[in-house]
């Protein structure tokens, strides 16, 4: 029996590929303090991955990665590095490897660092973002939503919000390099997003909507904390869209087969 | 003519050149046999001898509880050996090829529909939704679905298998107008049937990638299988074999069957008997080497020495000399972990024919949650429904194997009410 490549390790590294123009754009605005960043996140995931794998012969994955850029990328700044030890563990730990390693988790594993990190040191300030690494997530969601490893659906359903906010000229501007960003390593993962056709469009629309609120209504929030707290809420909330999605998709098949 | 805009499927790196391509040969190998479909219990009794000679079309077995269903003999020939499991359950009927023995007629005036296919073994050929049997001798479907197309790589296109025999087609086609069901044809968009079905066909124009052509994600789709309401599936050149025998009252001898796969020096389609023997049919045309032999397509094949019931596809792939085995850690992990999860990606959703929401189904399987899965239409599909999402997710253990013990579980509770 052949076998085609869409397996977990194929589709964590297609993410890592997707993010590549992003980190590298990073990198180079950030210089060796990023680089030290990036590093040390990518060996406190990976240690994890290995005591799981250790303890519970759970094979690691590329993932454990993708999750330590985006902590790198996202993480308040200031933070000492046993902070940073303290909130990689629980983001990784409590929302992936015990729930049996990515794949099986409810929630992104970074996300729920950068919330730990975000609601447990509050007096850290937030990164600011270079435009040009902003502008990187669009290659990266492009290079996703092109090998399907994230949904184009999630992406048009929050772009078509973001539109209308923008039309509006609600004050969503400031937080848009940021979001993009947030986007692109937290909202799609194709994980902890959404699943069904309806339920990727809700998703979308569901993150926009968040961060137009928070943008409009939050005052003294900075722009990335805006985008991870609207990844959080959104990510709980996918499962309730996927029901919604299934529901509605079987009372119309209801309707229509009796 | 349109499809539905919400069909998609995965296109399929090519294995060579396509046998369709190629001009279909008749060949009838020394050697035949009738066996059950995988997993298909029939208990049977013997209606000839071992040794005895029988025409083409002759009724060999009867089922024991259904008495009025027989199996008839694919070639006129001897009975080689017959091998019945305890509880006479059927392994295998063998048969010798034997030129010097005629075909045998049947009555086909005064028997009904039913009667006349339970009698000239053509009610086999029928695959019944839920659960993929052969149906029961009094089941009556709720609707019938034509298959006029197969998308399954290399599979011979049915208006090929058909090609000259449109006459019988269209006989047939009105013959199953005597079941009181919905009736569907089903059809290449591209490649209408080459006969104008009677009015009562709702004719269903398919987009020709793979799973789309498969039954099971059309019945999902037009008309839903339940076990209250039961949904046959038949392939075009059954329904022209059907015709054939009512004009004729002689079973039609062969098959059309295409010959892929990388131990082959060229693709092919063959005329062969039903349940031929499939080295016989590869013999000349193989390369020196070691390979296997499937009966069926690369996606869904078994190793078999004969060509199962439902079959129209034999597969050769080079068998890989075995490299070096893995490193004792990776070999230690792959035991002892559960293993990877399937990750939501389009190339699931679109192996999955975008019909379903595909990780609930995926979910259902996995958790053996039969309500869940009943609820998502699963009772409609069959292990090679899903034989495109396992090649495409490489999942383990196999979506078609979860599947089957699903089906296998709902088909136990509802055999006991």
């Amino acid at each position: 029996m052949k076998r085609g490549l869409w397996d977990r390790e194929i589709i964590a590294l297609l993410l890592l590929l997707a993010m590549l123009p992003m980190v590298l754009a990073w990198l180079a605005y950030g210089g060796l303090d990023a680089a030290g960043r990036l590093a040390f996140t990518l060996i406190t995931s990976g240690l994890w991955h290995l005591v799981f794998m250790l303890a519970r012969a759970q094979p690691p994955s590329f993932a454990g990665a993708v999750t330590a850029i985006a902590v790198a990328m996202l993480a308040p700044a200031d933070l000492t590095l046993w902070q940073l030890v303290l909130g990689i563990s629980f983001g990784s730990v409590m929302a992936e490897l015990v729930f049996g390693g990515w794949g099986r988790n409810v929630l992104n594993p970074a996300t729920v660092t950068l919330a730990f990190l975000g609601f447990g040191f509050p007096t850290a300030p937030w990164h600011d973002f270079a435009l040009p690494v902003a502008w990187a997530a669009i290659p990266a969601l492009a290079i996703g939503a092109l090998y399907g490893v994230m949904s184009w659906r999630l992406i048009l359903g929050a772009l078509a919000v973001l539109g209308v906010a923008l039309a509006a000229h609600l004050p969503v501007t400031a937080a848009l390099p940021s979001t993009a960003i947030v986007f692109a390593l937290l909202v799609t993962d194709p994980v902890a997003s959404a699943h069904t056709r309806a339920g990727s469009w809700l998703n979308g629309a569901l993150f926009a909507a968040l961060v137009t609120l928070f943008a409009t209504q939050w005052h003294s929030a900075a722009p990335a904390q805006i985008a991870v707290s609207a990844a959080l809420l959104t990510s709980l909330a996918a499962p309730l869209l996927d029901e919604a999605a299934i529901a509605f998709w079987l009372s119309r098949r209801r309707k229509r087969h009796g | 003519m349109r499809f539905s805009p919400l069909s998609s499927g995965l296109i399929l790196p090519p294995s060579g050149a396509a046998p369709a391509q190629t001009t279909a040969t008749e060949n009838l190998t020394a050697e035949a046999a009738l066996t059950p479909a995988p997993n298909e219990e029939l208990r049977v009794d013997l209606l000839v001898a071992e040794d005895a000679k029988v025409a083409q079309g002759q009724p060999v077995l009867r089922l024991r509880s259904a008495p009025d269903i027989v199996l008839v003999a694919p070639m006129a020939g001897r009975v080689a050996r017959v091998d019945l499991r305890p509880g006479r359950r059927l392994s295998q009927v063998v048969f010798f090829q034997d030129d010097h023995c005629n075909r045998h007629a049947f009555d086909t005036k005064s028997p009904a529909l039913p009667a006349l296919l339970q009698a000239s073994g053509l009610w086999r050929s029928i695959c019944s939704r839920p659960f993929g049997r052969m149906p029961r001798a009094t089941e009556s479907p709720a609707a019938i679905f034509v298959m006029g197309i197969d998308t399954t790589p290399d599979a011979p296109p049915p208006w090929a298998a058909i090609a000259g025999r449109e006459d019988d087609f269209s006989r047939g086609l009105a013959a199953l107008t005597a079941f009181p069901a919905k009736l569907f044809l089903c059809e290449p968009a591209h490649q209408p049937s080459p006969i104008q079905p009677p009015a009562t066909f709702t004719r269903l124009p398919i987009r020709p990638i793979h799973p789309q052509g498969l039954a099971g994600w059309q019945i999902h789709r037009h008309f839903p299988a339940t076990p209250s309401a039961p949904v046959w599936e038949i392939h075009a050149e059954d329904v022209a074999d059907i015709g054939g025998l009512l004009a004729t009252g002689y079973l039609p001898a062969t098959r059309l069957v295409s010959l892929s796969g990388d131990a082959l020096r060229a693709p092919a389609m063959m005329h062969c008997q039903k349940g031929a023997d499939l080295r016989g049919l590869g013999q000349s045309l193989l390369r020196p080497g070691p390979h296997e032999v499937l009966s069926g397509s690369i996606l869904t094949g078994l190793p078999a020495h004969w060509l199962g019931v439902h079959d129209r596809q034999a597969t050769f792939p080079t068998l890989r000399a075995t490299t070096k085995p893995p490193h004792w850690f990776a070999a230690a992990l792959e035991r002892a972990a559960r293993h990877a999860p399937i990750i939501p990606s389009a190339a699931l959703d679109q192996s999955l024919g975008g019909a379903v929401p595909a990780a609930a189904l995926i979910r259902a399987l996995a958790t053996a949650d039969t309500e869940g899965f009943t609820r998502l239409g699963g009772l409609s599909l069959l292990a090679e429904d899903v034989a495109l999402a396992d090649y495409a997710t490489g999942a383990r253990p196999r979506l078609a194997t979860q599947l089957r013990a699903i089906l296998h579980k709902i088909a136990a509770e509802e055999d006991a009410l």
